[in-house]
């Protein structure tokens, strides 16, 4: 592995040092490329009005841009996926940060992990109630500490020593989202048995920088009234989020106790380092045969060291967008890829 | 019947035999044979890798020996916290606990999670909230400690090297895994974590892919060693996925996680496998690795150095 990366680089430097030469700065020396998800679950038209799909459109665009700004400027892709994904953790039409869904005591409990393709490094946190942006929290624990996994109370803690305000778990709660837990919780008193789980509205990043690395970072509230102290794959390194300069970078969304169990994103890029599948071929496999034949549903956004993107997923929607240096940009959120 | 075969650890590490007193060195003997027998006799008595996993990785948590369950490793407020995961390789189910303080056999919430809820992973209250749903009996945090883990935890904040104390203090992680009569994988690992950590700290252990995974067909897998380095690596997982994608034995993947990809990333630790034909593995890039193994074709074994 290590031996790859000490052939691979002194090239790129010299490929760098040529371009550079040749050309002032721009989209020649390396492609940039930054694909985000706003959730996978039952997005369907016919269920949609104009307004909302206006409203969620404008909150990917925005998110989109962000990221890509960073990108644009120079900027590493850690930054890129960091600026995109508290941008949606801020639109409280997204189930990430403030907006995020409550739990079954009535609280947003959130997760996020973000992880360097150098490396590779990672960070992540789980079950913290009073952090306004996680996924800047899961780069303080991935850039200050020397853990890659905080939760809870000790996250909280670690995010008070390095400077981090609290916010009260008032901040996160929006009335649409104690609407959806009251109806749960009432279709749960129906029931003997738990119902089935929602479609979740997970955020997510992944980007590829000028310098040719890739970062991934995921951001959730997880599920509607989710037992306490419940964890899904966004914050776990291998399901919900990977990233690695030599194979490939995912973040996932859906059913996240599948995606732990099979080790989706990471699944997906031992099968492009290993098998030479293209990233396409390796996420059809993984959410069309591998996660299906579970039982289980979403979607994953994922890019390669060459900037390809690939959004895919099996439920009848995902909230999307795609963005690069070769004049790309698109939002998406239905299964028909518009 | 087909060929069955059990292996544990009690954790990786700078176990140099000069500081191993000959009374200590019985003790964790004893304490690694009593769990494989118990694990075996459960595969013997044509039971599932499942209940084996589990009945030998309870033997270890009870043993204050061991980092996990009683005797495990302070965090630098002084209390247990503890993580455990259990997997099964024939549907591949999972259950994962982490951070709790108060639950005796942290691998038993695990297989609780695994089967009474729609979860994989439960941390914190929120955790022993579902243990006391379960019927649980929840234990004082002071059940787990032991004045050797307290003094461990003072020299370790004085700044002192513990290993003339106890062997491996930080990564003393138990674990098993498990191939029965069926040709059924499982793997289990339990631990206390580090020595002085962070409250709030998880490792490896309870990650489905870095510290634990089974998967039938493949291998089961349960790690041991400097957690965040597992994680980053997905090491279980890998150990899997370079079996099935590229065709290299257990025992070829198992030494290239440990002796190549994990120093690339500057980690090192230890880990025990079993395949789908009940063969064993047992490896590690530390000094030393608390280990076990037995099988259906006569072979036990308990091993340090």
């Amino acid at each position: 592995m290590s031996r790859r990366k000490l052939l691979g680089v002194p090239g790129l430097l010299w490929a760098l040092a040529a371009l550079g030469c040749a050309a002032t700065a721009g989209a020649a020396d390396h492609p940039i490329a930054i694909v985000i998800h706003g959730g996978a679950g039952v997005i369907e038209r016919s269920k949609m009005t104009p307004e909302r799909e206006a409203s969620y459109r404008a909150g990917l665009a925005a998110a989109l841009d962000a990221g890509y700004t960073v990108l644009e400027q120079g900027g590493s892709s850690l930054d890129a996926v960091i600026a995109a994904v508290r941008t949606m953790e801020d639109d409280p039409q997204f189930n990430a940060g403030r907006g995020a869904v409550l739990d079954q005591d009535g609280f947003a409990v959130l997760d996020a992990a973000i992880m360097d393709g150098n490396g590779p490094r990672a960070g992540a946190v789980a079950a913290v109630r009073h952090v306004k942006n996680p996924i800047e929290l899961a780069r303080l624990v991935m850039d200050k500490s020397p853990h890659v996994l905080l939760v809870s109370e000790g996250a909280e803690e670690f995010a008070l020593q390095q400077g981090v305000v609290l916010v009260p778990e008032s901040y996160f709660i929006v009335p649409r989202r104690v609407q959806e837990l009251e109806e749960a919780k009432r279709a749960e008193a129906l029931r003997a048995r738990a119902p089935p789980v929602k479609g979740t509205g997970t955020v997510g990043a992944v980007a590829l920088d000028r310098a040719g690395n890739l970062a991934a970072g995921t951001s959730t509230g997880g599920l509607t009234n989710k037992h306490r102290g419940r964890v899904g794959d966004s914050p776990i390194i291998g399901a919900g989020t990977y990233a690695n300069n030599e194979s490939c970078a995912v973040s996932g969304t859906g059913q996240g106790e599948f995606y732990i169990r099979q080790v989706l994103a990471y699944d997906i890029c031992a099968m492009v380092y290993y098998q030479h599948k293209t990233l396409a071929q390796a996420v059809h496999e993984e959410i069309h045969e591998k996660l299906k034949r579970t039982g289980g549903e979403g979607g994953v956004i994922a890019m390669d060291p060459s900037g390809n993107i690939v959004m895919d997923f099996n439920s009848p929607g995902m909230f999307r967008g795609a963005r690069d240096s070769a004049g790309r940009r698109e939002i998406g959120m239905y299964g028909d890829m518009q | 019947m087909s060929a069955y075969a059990i292996a544990i650890h009690g954790g990786a590490g700078a176990i140099p035999r000069a500081t191993l007193s000959a009374a200590r060195e019985q003790r964790y003997r004893a304490g690694l044979e009593a769990a494989l027998d118990g694990g075996y006799e459960v595969l013997a008595r044509g039971g599932a890798s499942l209940d084996a996993v589990a009945a030998a990785v309870r033997i270890l948590e009870d043993d204050p020996s061991f980092n996990a369950g009683r005797g495990a490793a302070l965090t630098r407020d002084g209390a247990a916290e503890l993580d455990a995961a259990i997997m099964e390789g024939r549907h591949r189910r999972a259950g994962a606990v982490a951070c709790v303080r108060h639950v005796r056999n942290p691998v038993e919430l695990a297989r609780r999670v695994m089967e009474k809820s729609r979860h994989v992973l439960l941390v914190g209250p929120g955790a022993e909230e579902f243990a006391l749903e379960e019927g649980f009996t929840l234990v004082p945090n002071h059940y787990f400690r032991t004045a050797e883990r307290l003094e461990q935890l003072e020299h370790e904040q004085r700044g002192e090297r513990v290993s003339d104390l106890a062997p491996a203090p930080s990564q003393g992680t138990v674990g098993a895994v498990a191939c029965d009569a069926a040709g059924n994988l499982a793997a289990a690992t339990s631990t206390g974590g580090l020595t002085n950590k962070r409250p709030g700290r998880v490792g490896d252990s309870p990650i489905i892919g870095a510290g634990t995974y089974a998967q039938n067909g493949v291998a089961a897998v349960s790690a041991t060693g400097h957690g965040e380095y597992f994680i980053r690596a997905v090491a279980a997982h890998h150990v899997c996925a370079a079996v099935e994608f590229r065709g290299l034995t257990l025992a070829q993947a198992v030494h290239e996680l440990l002796h190549q990809v994990l120093p690339a990333l500057g980690g090192d630790g230890g880990l025990i496998a079993v395949g789908a034909d009940a063969q064993i593995v047992m490896d590690f890039s530390t000094e030393g690795m608390f280990r076990g193994a037995r099988d259906s074709a006569g072979r036990r074994e308990i091993a340090i150095y």
